[in-house]
């Protein structure tokens, strides 16, 4: 009873708080001082899609559909086509993807069979224009050029981009491209 | 000539206060928006000029250029006067706060270091603050909305009951320096500051200082969770930014008065301090009051109303009695 009276007249639970308040404002705050520094993205980070290319330039996609058929939410349309000289040889003919319907779940990137589709770290893809979000084999592949440019891949972002392969594709391509020549 | 100059130098010391009062002003906010985000582990304002520095002219800016609407139901007459009502009593006080002990000479002109220094300057001051419990509880009311009036009727019920303890509570201290003028006041504090002898009085006014300005925790008139924005809901623009301004020029005052009459006004703590110039003193204290009032803005949540008036009436009047009583028994003693 003594102690509860002492307590409010000396107001020591407000006095508690206060000392809490003021050892906050010596921690660091957590804000993020977002367009001019930006937060180093995990090497796992699900951004936009794109379409990759051998090291030599040559695509990688063969117009399978797979990722059609695995995509949840319809986002992509795959035209396949064949060229006419090398009937082996299928390529996609039109590529598409309405971002506005991706949810960037990755089932495409893990139903490709050779590391067409990868994730990039790109999330600042927002426009005016419904039409830019729909994204062709022409954007995918310059989407796809954007890993390069910010300074390639670390092995593990690597490893989990193409989890195929990886670096022996290069050889497999030409080795492809030999059989087909000969 | 004569006549002139004692026109003159009342006119530019009126000038430099009230410049330096609205610059003050300004900054609060600037200064609570900082302390209240690193409270919260955020970093407030920090796009205009360097760590947000100008952002209070940029706020000001935007309020003077925004449209003055003033609703169809509305009084426009009382509408528009209540801001002004609020803000002349917040800012007139100013004119009896001594901010330094000499006089400065600049160019043959001898500057006092306040603008008028009145006999009754603490009975001024609070005579004209109940003046702006006015202009809140009739700009609630000519808003013709729910939320105005309600928050003007909080206000007006508040501000009238936390009054009664402010006034009761520097009695104790009137008692001890036996003048109500605010320089006398502070050259009694020559020897020993008037928070050690009024310690509870020092408490007293500080909450109810806290309630008189309208600020968490009780801030009811306001709570904008409750009531919008409460008796400013309806304005905008100048006329909300003539309510803002109030506000905090209110805060000022309080904080002012509490350092001169609680904290010594313009006296070092101790005597080897007294090389830091005497302004430099109550500006300090004047900071610290602040500080203390957005820290515990950033630390209590908001008490409910029936507790509100149950503290101001049941707990706060009595004290503030009580210590006046023991005051006066103690002092008829001590002096015979």
């Amino acid at each position: 009873m003594i102690k509860k009276v002492f307590k409010n007249i000396l107001f020591l639970e407000i006095v508690d708080g206060l000392s809490l308040t003021f050892k906050h404002m010596f921690v660091r705050a957590v804000t993020e001082q977002y367009p001019r520094k930006k937060r180093v993205l995990p090497d796992t980070y699900r951004g936009i899609l794109s379409l990759q290319k051998y090291d030599d330039g040559t695509e990688r996609c063969v117009g399978c559909a797979l990722c059609e058929a695995a995509c949840p939410s319809m986002a992509i349309t795959v035209v396949s086509g064949e060229d006419e000289k090398f009937p082996q040889r299928r390529f996609s003919r039109e590529y598409y993807i309405d971002i506005t319907r991706c949810v960037f779940c990755g089932f495409c990137v893990d139903a490709c069979p050779v590391d067409a589709l990868a994730m990039t770290k790109v999330y600042e893809f927002s426009s005016y224009d419904k039409n830019d979000l729909l994204l062709n084999k022409k954007s995918l592949l310059s989407l796809g050029d954007t890993i390069a440019k910010g300074g390639g891949m670390t092995p593990v972002e690597r490893k989990y981009k193409f989890p195929m392969e990886g670096e022996t594709n290069k050889i497999e391509s030409k080795k492809e491209e030999a059989l087909i020549l000969c | 000539m004569e006549i002139g100059l004692k026109i003159l130098v009342p006119l530019i010391e009126i000038s430099v206060v009230l410049g330096i009062v609205l610059f003050h002003v300004a900054y609060i906010t600037y200064f609570e928006r900082k302390i209240l985000s690193h409270m919260q582990d955020r970093l407030g304002p920090m796009e205009v000029g360097p760590h947000g520095l100008l952002q209070p002219i940029a706020d000001g800016l935007k309020l003077f250029f925004k449209e003055d609407i003033i609703p169809a139901g509305a009084d426009k007459i009382i509408f528009s006067i209540a801001p002004i009502i609020v803000l002349v009593p917040a800012l007139i006080g100013f004119a009896v706060i001594p901010f330094a002990k000499e006089s400065i000479t600049i160019f043959g002109l001898t500057f006092k270091p306040f603008i008028t220094d009145i006999n009754i300057g603490i009975l001024y001051i609070f005579a004209f603050a109940s003046i702006g419990a006015y202009g809140v509880i009739l700009g609630g009311w000519a808003s013709n909305s729910k939320y105005a009036l309600l928050g003007g009727l909080r206000a007006g019920a508040q501000m009238v009951s936390y009054e009664l303890a402010l006034g009761l509570s520097i009695i104790g201290v009137l008692l001890l320096s036996q003048s109500l003028s605010m320089v006398q006041i502070v050259e009694a504090q020559n020897r020993i500051w008037f928070v050690l002898l009024q310690p509870v009085a020092f408490v007293i006014y500080v909450i109810c200082a806290v309630a008189e300005t309208n600020r968490l925790p009780f801030d009811m008139p306001e709570a904008e969770s409750e009531l919008v924005a409460g008796f400013f809901t309806e304005y905008s623009g100048m006329r909300f930014s003539f309510f803002f301004l109030a506000e905090y020029a209110n805060m000022i005052l309080v904080s002012c008065i509490a350092a001169i009459l609680f904290l010594g006004g313009w006296h070092a703590p101790f005597k080897f301090l007294e090389f830091i110039p005497p302004t430099i003193w109550f500006i300090l204290k004047v900071y610290f009051i602040l500080f203390f009032f957005i820290w515990i803005r950033g630390t209590l949540p908001r008490v409910r109303y029936d507790q509100l008036m149950k503290f101001g009436w049941k707990v706060m009047i009595p004290l503030s009695l009580a210590n006046i009583i023991v005051t006066s028994i103690v002092l008829y003693i001590v002096r015979g």
